[in-house]
């Protein structure tokens, strides 16, 4: 019983709009023409397109490419290093360690969009500011976006999501007792063993879900991209989300648009399971 | 979408229906009978709601002052404006999604003339004839113009200003780059070969913009990719059967042209990252830092006010019109321009329509398209003496003679998406120019179904 309203939710926000997906991704519905005053059913033809399309083949590698850059080698490792830095700090009662606090926190707490436009303002060939101080400095305009397209969206995003593997693990870190190393410290564990033996198996359930939780939000990133290159140039940065959007709301096939993101959504579920099997195994 | 077309009304949808009758009857307006364009007009009441994006800054005073002046004239309307801030682009998307969705949706709207087709069919939009027909001023629209808002036998769109396109020419950077201020290009190649000669000599000025991909919108079809394979001898759509091609000679060379241009370093790869890269593009070409630009006739106005000089501008932008590839007949590609529409769905068309006829009066279609330059819809407003003392404007009207016309098909809004990815997979160098042109009639085909393509 005390499950109802969590039930509840979940239908209205999320099983009922999935079911949509999975109706709409059956018929040919537009946006625009015929095909939107009148969908046909027709079946598991989106899907077969899909399959035979060249272009699904690219924007899965770039999403596996951006996801592993940005999610699994970038935020996870840059937000586990931060908090272990950030916890030390704080156990050593280091003041200026809030300052690198804040300044993580912040890239986070902005809307995606912000951050977006933050990063155009960066990289932005005529008028960003990283190409105002190259030119300053003597050295000729670099076009960001177009030679790095994948590099910079990473750069961008790790910079954005940092914060809430860092904000994760700070508090993992939390949970961990004092006295627990300074038994290690009596017993001649050097730092790199008292991480090693100590801390790392400390955080492994939790890193299960942070895993699961970033690479799931970095699947599904699409504003940030849209922002910075919307999937260009020619289809270097075009992930799966922003291909679905692309097909849906640009080329008007909402139809094709939602057989995406079916797909898509199966993907997630696939790794949402892999990641609790994987954690439910270590623990 | 299937129970808005079904034919068996539910009880609350027969009891909303009644209800909503009441309200027409109780105003005193029989929507059909009594059409409000006319010299003696009905009576209007009730609210309705203008919608319309601009970021130029130039309509909405026109749109304001067409609101004050329809309210004057019946005490119990209301007239509500919704004036977007964001690219047509962005606002078309933003519109489709609240005409395909169940809640209300704006009486009057503002959409490029080119969607004519594929809103009709969508049944988004009301066809306009029982108004037009009484409206007096219909007969001030040109036969040609009339067609351009007609779709299957109907009309369904009031212009005021027609688009047309020049490649416009920095007459200062041709004579840096050595080939003199009058320099035209003979042939399409010869635009080419013109950036070439900016490129090699004058490293200030960025040679040459074609926009491609999907961040130039519809610019990378209508600015771009659709008149180069005008050029090169060839159609995007078979006139006759109504058919889209996929493949053909012409659009093989297209796309080898941006091939060309792109890995020849002459246009700037940022084309295809850049959001709304026409901004960057337009502003460049003005201030000198651009020389060769293929746009919309419209852009010119925007070189005439700071930042820009006017006098600066008139020495040093020359626009011809685009050339063709054995150096024939130079065309420019017409379109209705934005254009107003009646949604389907408004529950007040008769005011909709009011609104419209009120709006596309003589003055403000003289006046806004002297601001804003595009020839005019209706042709009284040409006569109107300050339009008359432009010469740009001038040379604008007479070049839609020599205009070619994206026809309106329903299917064209998907086509630009598989065009954007042609021309995109092409500059960013990802493909040949013969692969991209047999990837373009492979998405073609996916996008708009196997039988309405064909290749040539």
């Amino acid at each position: 019983m005390g499950l109802t309203p969590a039930a509840l939710l979940l239908s209205l926000f999320f099983v009922g709009p999935s079911l949509w997906a999975l109706y709409t991704s059956l018929t040919n519905k537009a946006l625009v023409g015929i095909d939107a005053a009148r969908p046909r059913f027709v079946g598991l033809d989106n899907y077969q397109r899909l399959l035979s399309d060249p272009d699904f083949a690219t924007v899965v590698l770039n999403s596996i490419v951006f996801v592993v850059g940005s999610a699994i080698v970038g935020q996870f490792i840059l937000g586990l290093l931060l908090a272990l830095l950030l916890d030390h700090a704080e156990r050593r009662r280091y003041r200026l360690a809030t300052i690198p606090y804040a300044a993580v926190l912040l890239a986070w707490v902005n809307p995606t969009v912000i951050a977006g436009f933050l990063w155009v303002a960066m990289y932005d060939f005529y008028y960003g500011s990283l190409n105002t101080g190259l030119t300053a400095l003597g050295v000729g305009p670099v076009d960001w976006l177009g030679r790095f397209p994948m590099l910079a969206v990473i750069i961008a995003n790790i910079w954005r999501g940092t914060a809430f593997t860092m904000l994760i693990f700070l508090g993992a870190l939390k949970t961990i007792p004092s006295d627990i190393y300074e038994a290690a410290r009596v017993d001649g564990a050097n730092a790199w063993r008292r991480f090693w033996d100590h801390t790392l198996p400390s955080l492994r359930p939790i890193a299960a879900l942070a895993l699961l939780s970033i690479t799931m939000s970095t699947f599904g990133t699409f504003i940030l991209i849209q922002t910075l290159t919307n999937g260009g140039p020619g289809s270097a940065t075009e992930t799966i989300a922003l291909y679905a959007f692309h097909e849906a709301f640009r080329s008007y096939a909402i139809g094709y648009g939602s057989t995406i993101a079916v797909v898509m959504l199966a993907l997630n579920v696939a790794f949402a399971v892999l990641y609790l099997r994987w954690s439910r195994a270590r623990a | 979408m299937e129970e808005r077309k079904s034919p068996v009304l539910s009880r609350r949808a027969f009891l909303q229906a009644m209800a909503a009758t009441g309200v027409v009857v109780a105003c005193g307006t029989t929507p059909s009978s009594q059409p409000s364009g006319s010299a003696k007009p009905a009576t209007l009441s009730g609210t309705i709601t203008v919608s319309y994006p601009d970021e130029l800054g130039a309509k909405p005073k026109y749109v304001d002052k067409a609101a004050t002046d329809l309210k004057a004239k019946y005490s119990g309307l209301d007239v509500k404006t919704d004036l977007q801030k964001i690219s047509s682009g962005d606002y078309y998307t933003k519109l489709l999604l609240a005409l395909s969705g169940g809640g209300d949706v704006p009486d009057v709207i503002h959409v490029g003339g080119d969607r004519i087709g594929e809103l009709a069919d969508a049944g988004y939009i009301e066809p306009l004839d029982k108004y037009v027909s009484q409206w007096e001023d219909w007969k001030n629209y040109p036969q040609a113009v009339k067609d351009g808002v007609s779709y299957q036998g109907k009309v369904w769109a009031i212009p005021y200003g027609l688009d047309m396109r020049w490649l416009y020419i920095r007459r200062d950077a041709m004579d840096k780059a050595g080939l003199g201020t009058d320099w035209t290009p003979k042939n399409v190649d010869d635009i080419l070969n013109g950036a070439k000669a900016v490129k090699d000599k004058v490293t200030t000025v960025i040679p040459y913009a074609l926009y491609a991909g999907t961040a130039g919108d519809t610019g990378t079809a209508n600015h771009s990719f659709v008149p180069l394979v005008w050029a090169y001898g060839g159609e995007i759509i078979d006139k006759s059967s109504g058919k889209w091609i996929g493949d053909s000679p012409a659009i093989r060379k297209a796309l080898d042209y941006y091939s060309r241009t792109y890995t020849g370093g002459l246009s700037p790869k940022e084309i295809l990252t850049t959001t709304k890269p026409w901004t960057a593009m337009r502003e460049k070409e003005g201030k000198g830092e651009l020389a060769l630009l293929f746009e919309g006739g419209w852009v010119y106005g925007g070189w005439q006010s700071a930042p820009f000089d006017k006098a600066a501008t008139q020495k040093n932008v020359n626009y011809v019109l685009h050339p063709t590839s054995t150096g024939g007949p130079a065309f420019t590609i017409g379109g209705p321009g934005t254009v107003w529409y009646v949604t389907a769905k408004s529950k007040n068309k008769d005011a909709a329509w009011a609104f419209i006829a009120q709006w596309n009066n003589k003055d403000t279609v003289a006046k806004l398209n002297i601001e804003d330059p595009h020839p005019v819809a209706r042709s009284d407003a040409a006569d109107v003496a300050e339009f008359k003392a432009q010469q740009y404007l001038v040379d604008s009207t007479k070049a839609l003679e020599k205009a070619k016309f994206i026809p309106t098909d329903s299917n064209y809004g998907k086509v630009i998406g598989a065009i954007q990815k042609a021309t995109g997979r092409v500059a960013a160098g990802e493909m040949s120019a013969d692969d991209a042109a047999k990837r373009y009639a492979d998405d073609l085909k996916q996008a708009i179904g196997a039988d309405k393509v064909i290749t040539q």
